[in-house]
């Protein structure tokens, strides 16, 4: 499962994004071609963590390698991981080759970045723009954000309202078909698609990370699709470094890119005005996809363009909650772990009860993510607050998750009926020795031991015994 | 550490020191043409890092001190670049609008007889102002949110002397820096070391580099000057080791290695003054007698002169009283 492993990976380190592990599991003449493009090189650079990203600058522009331990030399002592970590990193992608003794940049990517940091070459990969045409001049930025916000709410609330009897617009085929496959959702009897466990903590995510995760998943399914790996990778890092607000021909792109402007125009990712235009522009989701920091355009922050703060959560200490929203996905998406008790054209007040947690626990949400969704979108009032969340409903919260991990079930066999005290300590001894017993109780003159031990156990009393000794499960 | 810095470039743009430095005599000349080439690359590196990289340019040039370049408000210049289907349009914008302005602001320059002083504090408190207005955006609330503060820097690219009647303005703006906790860093492109901006980078913890290999630029600029001070935890940046830190008399603006300091505003005069300037305090006859007659027999040093070993442990060596 895929999803599932990129997903503890994030987890586990923030600041390596989601897209390089993917990258490093590509063939090298794969990423060699992709560094052929200019853009494609910057987008990855942006990409890279800040001390992989220096190291590529210091290399960029020397014409033969170093020695390591010359590059080391600038390294602080603290720091000494990072480096090995950063050098590690750049070689696993192939931007570094060979790095035991010297360092030095590979030809491809040294030239493609060269390229795109002094604007040479003839490679056309920052996109062709259209000529202007007066009759139909280009979206404005403010109908490109409302298209792109309008396209993912579709998904997300396509997501969160399946099974709830409510009947949402369907987002298109491609996407529906996108969330099947990434297990976020599964048909259940019938064709009608299923919100999955992994499905509501995609939904806790922040925006950036759950556009990757489509991202991504459409990456995995390019194969099966007959389609070329680099040209999708490169259109989409082309499209990173497009400019909002601007109309770019078609012209330039080969086929596999053409068929996925239709997959990227239901993602919202781009605009066209109509499927047989033959020009497109970028929506904010693209043009942000390598910055860190998104100017959020999608359904988080209440409508982008306004300018409006992107909290509007509000967590007392009496576990009630003000979220000042009239978004219907972010209601829903509160609606998850929240018990919601009135709502207002602009305020929903809810609260956070035992109850209303199990059941997001239920499904598969857990106390973190729920934790880290309220820290993302508290209201800048909040932000004043140190800690952020009030300390006693961040335990509570996790407190609750604790319980349902009381009882933890193992599989194993109970050994009965032992015909002497003396017996039963001896076959206890030799079960301890294994490291297999979870439980024993003298009195009774039993003990549990592990599944694994019992082949063992079984023969120790068999040779023993002779076979008479009872064993039980 | 990841986070978005901003970055605001003086450049010294003096032509005079520009035309020393292009003569062939030196061992490597370097015209003003190759040094911007170098520069440009080095501000597109600092873009590339990070799409949310914010980056403004000053020049400081003979008597006025102008913006030559700012990423907040580039709509001005926005529909005078075409689009270029093989460049990054931000790098493109940023490239073309600094090498317009420089040209339009050198052509006004004219010829003048005598060249007048660099504005280089002009230049300084220009991009001082700047970062403290984008770091404190008047939305209110939102101001206190971290992840929206960024990391600011100062980075100035200096040929020309110090001038000593600029002391006082200079350690002003290095407080100010330090209160906003704004590093300066200085790259001594051409000329002599400068007393002034070596103590700015040491007080508020960039760096200062005398630039050895001038046909190397680019290289220094990006292994030196690149790194945003977050990182600079991780990435050992050079540091000067030994600082002048010899300061400019208030008298009569020259730089001094002992001088008299007034007991109550601190003030520096390079001989014993019977009222002081600052702030009106008078000092008693007797105590000028005393000083004049401890004065060390040594003339006052010549403007600019490093002293390497009495720099170092007598910053400000004597007091009244």
């Amino acid at each position: 499962m895929p999803t599932v492993t990129e997903q503890t990976d994030q987890a586990q380190d923030h600041t390596s994004h989601a897209l390089l592990p993917f990258l490093q599991s590509q063939s090298q003449t794969a990423l060699t071609r992709l560094y052929q493009r200019p853009s494609s090189c910057l987008s990855i650079f942006r990409l890279l963590g800040a001390v992989e990203r220096q190291i590529v600058m210091n290399l960029l522009w020397l014409e033969s390698s170093i020695p390591t331990s010359t590059m080391a030399s600038w390294v602080t002592r603290d720091g000494k991981t990072f480096f090995d970590d950063a050098i590690a990193t750049l070689t696993r992608l192939h931007i570094m080759p060979n790095p035991i003794a010297k360092l030095g940049l590979s030809p491809a990517f040294k030239t493609g970045m060269r390229h795109a940091v002094t604007g040479g070459g003839t490679s056309v990969s920052f996109g062709v723009p259209a000529e202007l045409d007066e009759k139909r001049p280009a979206p404005t930025v403010e109908a490109l954000d409302a298209h792109a916000l309008e396209r993912w709410e579709t998904i997300l609330h396509y997501m969160v309202s399946s099974g709830t009897g409510q009947a949402p617009a369907r987002p298109s085929q491609g996407v529906l078909y996108l969330l099947d496959r990434s297990g976020l959702m599964k048909p259940n009897h019938g064709s009608q698609l299923q919100i999955t466990s992994s499905g509501f903590q995609f939904l806790l995510h922040t925006p950036h990370a759950q556009l990757w995760e489509l991202l991504l998943q459409y990456l995995q399914m390019v194969e099966e699709r007959q389609m070329d790996l680099v040209e999708v990778l490169s259109f989409l890092f082309m499209l990173s470094t497009m400019e909002l607000g601007r109309d770019y021909s078609t012209e330039s792109l080969s086929v596999t890119q053409k068929a996925m402007l239709e997959d990227l125009r239901d993602y919202g990712l781009i605009w066209q005005r109509k499927a047989s235009s033959r020009r497109f522009s970028p929506t904010r989701l693209a043009t942000t996809l390598t910055s860190s920091l998104p100017p959020l355009p999608t359904a988080t922050g209440a409508s982008a363009g306004t300018g409006q703060a992107q909290g509007f959560i509000i967590l007392e200490t009496n576990y009630r909650l003000y979220a000042y929203t009239d978004n219907p996905l972010q209601t829903a998406v509160l609606n998850l772990f929240v018990t919601v008790k009135s709502r207002f054209p602009n305020l929903v007040v809810g609260s956070i009860t035992r109850d209303s947690v199990r059941k997001a626990l239920a499904n598969g949400i857990t106390a973190d993510q729920i934790i880290s969704y309220l820290t993302t979108y508290a209201h800048p009032q909040m932000r004043k607050n140190k800690p952020l969340l009030p300390v006693t409903v961040q335990d509570q919260i996790r407190l609750w998750e604790l319980e349902r991990n009381r009882v933890k079930s193992q599989d194993g066999y109970l050994y009965t009926e032992f015909a002497s005290h003396a017996d039963y300590e001896y076959v206890l001894n030799y079960a301890k020795q294994l490291d297999v017993v979870l439980w024993e109780n003298a009195t009774k003159r039993c003990f549990f031991g592990t599944v694994g031990g019992h082949a063992n156990i079984r023969g120790f009393i068999e040779r023993r015994t002779g076979g008479q000794a009872g064993t039980g499960r | 550490m990841d986070k978005a810095s901003h970055l605001s470039l003086i450049l010294d743009i003096s032509p005079s020191q520009w035309h020393l430095s292009a003569s062939p005599s030196n061992a490597f000349p370097l015209s003003f043409k190759t040094f911007l080439s170098h520069v440009l690359t080095f501000l597109n590196s600092h873009i590339a890092a990070m799409h949310e990289n914010s980056l403004a340019v000053f020049g400081a040039l003979p008597g006025k001190s102008v913006m030559l370049y700012s990423s907040t408000d580039t709509a001005e210049g926005a529909d005078v670049v075409a689009a270029d289907p093989n460049a990054y349009r931000p790098f493109k914008l940023v490239d073309s609008l600094v090498m317009r302005n420089i040209q339009r602001e050198l052509e006004l320059l004219g010829d003048p007889e005598e060249e007048a002083p660099i504005a280089l504090v002009g230049a300084l408190t220009k991009a001082l102002c700047y970062i403290n207005r984008i770091t404190h955006i008047p939305t209110g609330a939102a101001t206190e949110d971290p992840a929206v503060l960024i990391d600011p820097r100062i980075l100035i690219l200096s040929v020309s002397p110090d001038l000593s009647s600029s002391y006082i303005p200079v350690m002003n703006s290095i407080f100010s820096a330090q209160k906003y906790k704004i590093t300066i860093d200085v790259c001594k492109v051409f000329g002599a070391d400068t007393v002034f901006l070596q103590q700015a980078a040491h007080l508020t913890g960039g760096s200062y580099i005398y630039l050895e290999r001038r046909d190397a630029l680019l290289q220094y600029l990006i292994m030196s000057f690149l790194p945003p001070p977050a990182m600079r935890q991780v990435i050992a940046v050079p540091k000067q080791d030994k600082v002048d830190f010899r300061a400019a008399c208030f008298c009569h603006k020259d730089i001094v290695d002992i001088a008299f300091v007034c007991s109550v505003c601190l003030s520096i005069f390079c001989s014993p003054v019977p009222v002081c300037s600052t702030c009106r305090t008078k000092f008693p006859i007797k105590t000028l007698q005393r000083l004049n007659a401890s004065r060390p027999s040594l003339p006052p040093s010549a403007n600019g002169t490093p002293r390497p070993g009495a720099r170092q442990n007598t910053p400000l060596a004597t007091s009244l009283r």
